[in-house]
């Protein structure tokens, strides 16, 4: 009996002592497998070097951040969390709560391997120690380019280089001409102008911000403190937002744009719904170069897949400012965190500090198929970059210096943007019929109330 | 008291538990006043109250006249009947989805429909705020329809039928029949139902978040569906108390249906 009751305990004992340590990561999923399998790779090589079980779980982009807040404001945040949109809708005022771990011990030692503008996102103000601190991991970047179909300009009766390459001239050829050409020839209806104006998405207020810097428009300074006051960044907001609904009005751009979430525009973009879109990656056409090696399709639709990529889709940058100037593009930097009341918090350093080393980062970022944009200078100076007709051109992009988003300024632009405070303005010129006087003085008063 | 711990321990695990953390989520006043103060909150209330008559009642209408056809002893009705029944026995997301595809302003089969017979664009549907609002509640109407249909014709079929023949001998025409004879039998039964479909109807999510997702620009939201947006949002304070405002509308309806139900036990027994 007494033996029994000893294996008894030894066996508990064992099974405590032996419980596989694990460490709890909240991922967004990937647009392509190979994105997906990359981080799979990546989380088998650090389970196989530390002998810690990883639990993965993956959220689509716009279920991340509330997945995120349940788990923590339950009281069982994840070890590590990554979310495609967390840096400009929350990890600012997370850090600005306090609920983030501080990360420099981990950054600080890289901070030269990092391209300019990276860090500026994760340098983030903790306003209950009122310091500064790295308390979010850059992954990979995005930035605003615009694609369109070149059988369906064709079709319209336009070479690409009839394309302007000034502001208005721009928008008016797509919205007249290359609408009414393409409608004629086919007699299907199409829209040229695919305009994300969603408020519960992410595409519509980078969109919206690109058209504010098209307009020189700064609504915060260099300290943080907004300038939505002066008459000429009231002006340029105003030009902005009656740019920016303008062609719903005209009848360029889908009614529904003013519903769509992330993927619609390129929805609509894939079914030829629409001519051309601005997109903050070049997801639309990478979907193609997926699908071209993809052994689920059949030959001739991986044949049309590689058509569609090296063919008929372009890539490109925006067109000059109203200004006559080149456009400066703003870049987004994808962040992960590390919540402070997180249960493995150094085993969750750990797995950031290991998930930032070039070999690890690198096909994880390259698995995406260039619809992100490496945050070091070893992962931009890959071939991988240059070789390819579309990225060549995201990587020119990016070489001619991006800006970085108002929340690296003041983080309570976080909240703005989550609002979608600058979508919600487009909305009320197009579905309220506002003039867009008077939905940019509610938009400012917005954003003095939320960040003044 | 033993054999009870189970039901109790369900009970506080699973009720009592979530719905006092929810409370204490949404206990700070502050959230009630910014909830308050959100233009997008009052449009919800209104949407809700609006959502509520305007669906429950016309639902209800519709399922008493139709509970009369279906219970007509015809081979042809019954097979009618199943294929009525399908939109309430399938999934929401696929059925709901469906609609949201054939509506949609540009490719939905509809308004291509409209464009390839009359070269005009169809309407907006979706996008624009009023008709959204009606579609959500025709959505709904149209899944909850058949589930109350077979109520309220079980109820129909509960009335002995010499009732009907008497009223027959009486020389009563079908109007009279319906209004001394259905109508007394069934009028508890709807009321009941009418109550209860209330209470359903105010946590109705799917028919306005998988069709509109309260867009466009936030004003399709009635009270079970903004909580999601507060989510978004990263305010689960305004979430909870979303839900907290929410209880004024609910817990009268339940004591009411509870008291009727009681009462109806009572009569009975």
């Amino acid at each position: 009996m007494m033996k029994l009751l000893a294996a008894a305990v030894l066996a508990a004992f064992c099974s405590v002592s032996f419980a596989q340590e694990t460490l709890v990561v909240y991922w967004t999923k990937g647009f392509y497998p190979q994105e997906d399998k990359a981080l799979d790779d990546m989380v088998a090589k650090f389970e196989k070097k530390t002998g810690v079980k990883v639990e993965l779980s993956r959220y689509s982009p716009q279920e991340s951040v509330p997945k995120a807040v349940a788990a923590l404001d339950s009281g069982t945040p994840p070890d590590v969390a990554y979310g495609d949109v967390f840096d400009f809708q929350v990890a600012g005022k997370w850090a600005a709560e306090g609920r983030l771990e501080d990360l420099s011990d981990i950054l600080t030692p890289m901070k030269a391997q990092f391209l300019p503008v990276t860090l500026d996102t994760v340098y983030l103000l903790n306003e209950k120690t009122k310091k500064r601190g790295y308390y979010a991991f850059p992954m990979k970047r995005q930035t605003m380019h615009i694609q369109y179909w070149k059988d369906m300009l064709a079709e319209a009766g336009f070479k690409e280089s009839d394309i302007p390459k000034t502001w208005n001239a721009y928008w008016d050829f797509w919205c007249t001409k290359a609408q009414a050409g393409y409608r004629k020839a086919s007699g299907k209806r199409i829209f040229s102008v695919g305009a994300p104006m969603g408020v519960d998405s992410s595409d519509s207020f980078y969109s919206f911000l690109t058209f504010m810097d098209a307009y020189n428009v700064k609504v915060v300074d260099n300290n943080g403190k907004l300038t939505v006051d002066s008459p000429a960044v009231k002006k340029g907001l105003v030009a902005t937002v009656r740019d920016y609904a303008h062609t719903v009005d005209k009848g360029c751009t889908p009614p529904t744009a003013v519903t769509w979430k992330d993927p619609d525009n390129n929805v609509a973009f894939h079914n030829k719904q629409i001519m051309m879109t601005h997109n903050a990656t070049i997801s639309i056409a990478s979907k193609w170069l997926d699908d071209m090696n993809s052994d689920k399709l059949t030959a001739e639709q991986r044949a049309q897949a590689k058509k569609n990529y090296y063919e008929l889709i372009a890539t490109a940058g925006f067109p000059m400012k109203p200004d006559g100037k080149p456009m400066q593009y703003r870049s987004a930097v994808k962040v992960g965190v590390i919540f402070n009341n997180a249960k493995n918090k150094k085993r969750a350093k750990e797995f950031v500090r290991f998930a930032m080393q070039d070999e690890n980062l690198t096909p994880y970022v390259e698995g995406a198929l260039g619809r992100w944009y490496p945050v070091t200078k070893a992962g931009a100076s890959r071939p991988f970059w240059t070789e390819d007709p579309h990225r060549k051109i995201v990587h020119a992009q990016f070489s001619a210096g991006t800006v970085p988003f108002e929340f690296t300024k003041n983080w309570k632009f976080t909240i703005l943007n989550n609002e979608n405070v600058w979508a919600k303005a487009v909305n009320r010129v197009i579905v309220d019929k506002w003039t867009p006087e008077k939905a940019v003085d509610e938009m400012v008063a917005r954003i003095k109330q939320v960040a003044g | 008291m033993l054999l009870l711990a189970p039901y109790i321990l369900v009970f506080l695990v699973f009720v009592l538990y979530p719905v006092s953390y929810g409370l204490w989520l949404a206990r700070n006043p502050e959230s009630y006043r910014t909830l308050f103060e959100d233009p997008i909150f009052f449009t919800t209330v209104v949407n809700t109250v609006f959502f509520l008559l305007v669906a429950v009642n016309l639902k209800f209408v519709l399922a008493l006249y139709l509970s009369g056809f279906f219970v007509h002893d015809k081979r042809w009705i019954r097979w009618l009947s199943v294929i009525f029944i399908l939109p309430w026995a399938m999934p929401a997301i696929p059925t709901v989805f469906s609609i949201r595809f054939m509506f949609n302003p540009e490719w939905g089969v509809v308004n291509q429909t409209i464009f390839r017979l009359t070269g005009l664009d169809g309407p907006n549907w979706l996008t624009n705020p009023d008709l959204a609002m009606a579609m959500a509640i025709l959505v709904h109407i149209w899944k909850a329809l058949p589930f109350w249909t077979l109520i309220l014709m079980a109820g129909r079929l509960a009335i002995p039928k010499d009732l009907y023949e008497a009223a027959s001998v009486d020389g009563a025409t079908a109007w009279q029949k319906f209004r001394y004879v259905t109508w007394p039998s069934l009028k508890t039964l709807y009321i009941t139902s009418t109550l209860l479909s209330l209470i359903w109807t105010l946590g109705d999510f799917n028919s306005v978040y998988l069709l509109t997702g309260g867009q466009p620009a936030d004003k399709t939201h009635v009270l079970a569906t903004l909580g999601i947006r507060y989510i978004r949002l990263d305010q689960l304070d305004h979430a909870m108390a979303t839900i907290v405002v929410a209880l004024p509308f609910v817990l009268p309806l339940v004591w009411f249906m509870m008291k009727r139900l009681s009462g109806d036990e009572q009569k009975t027994s």
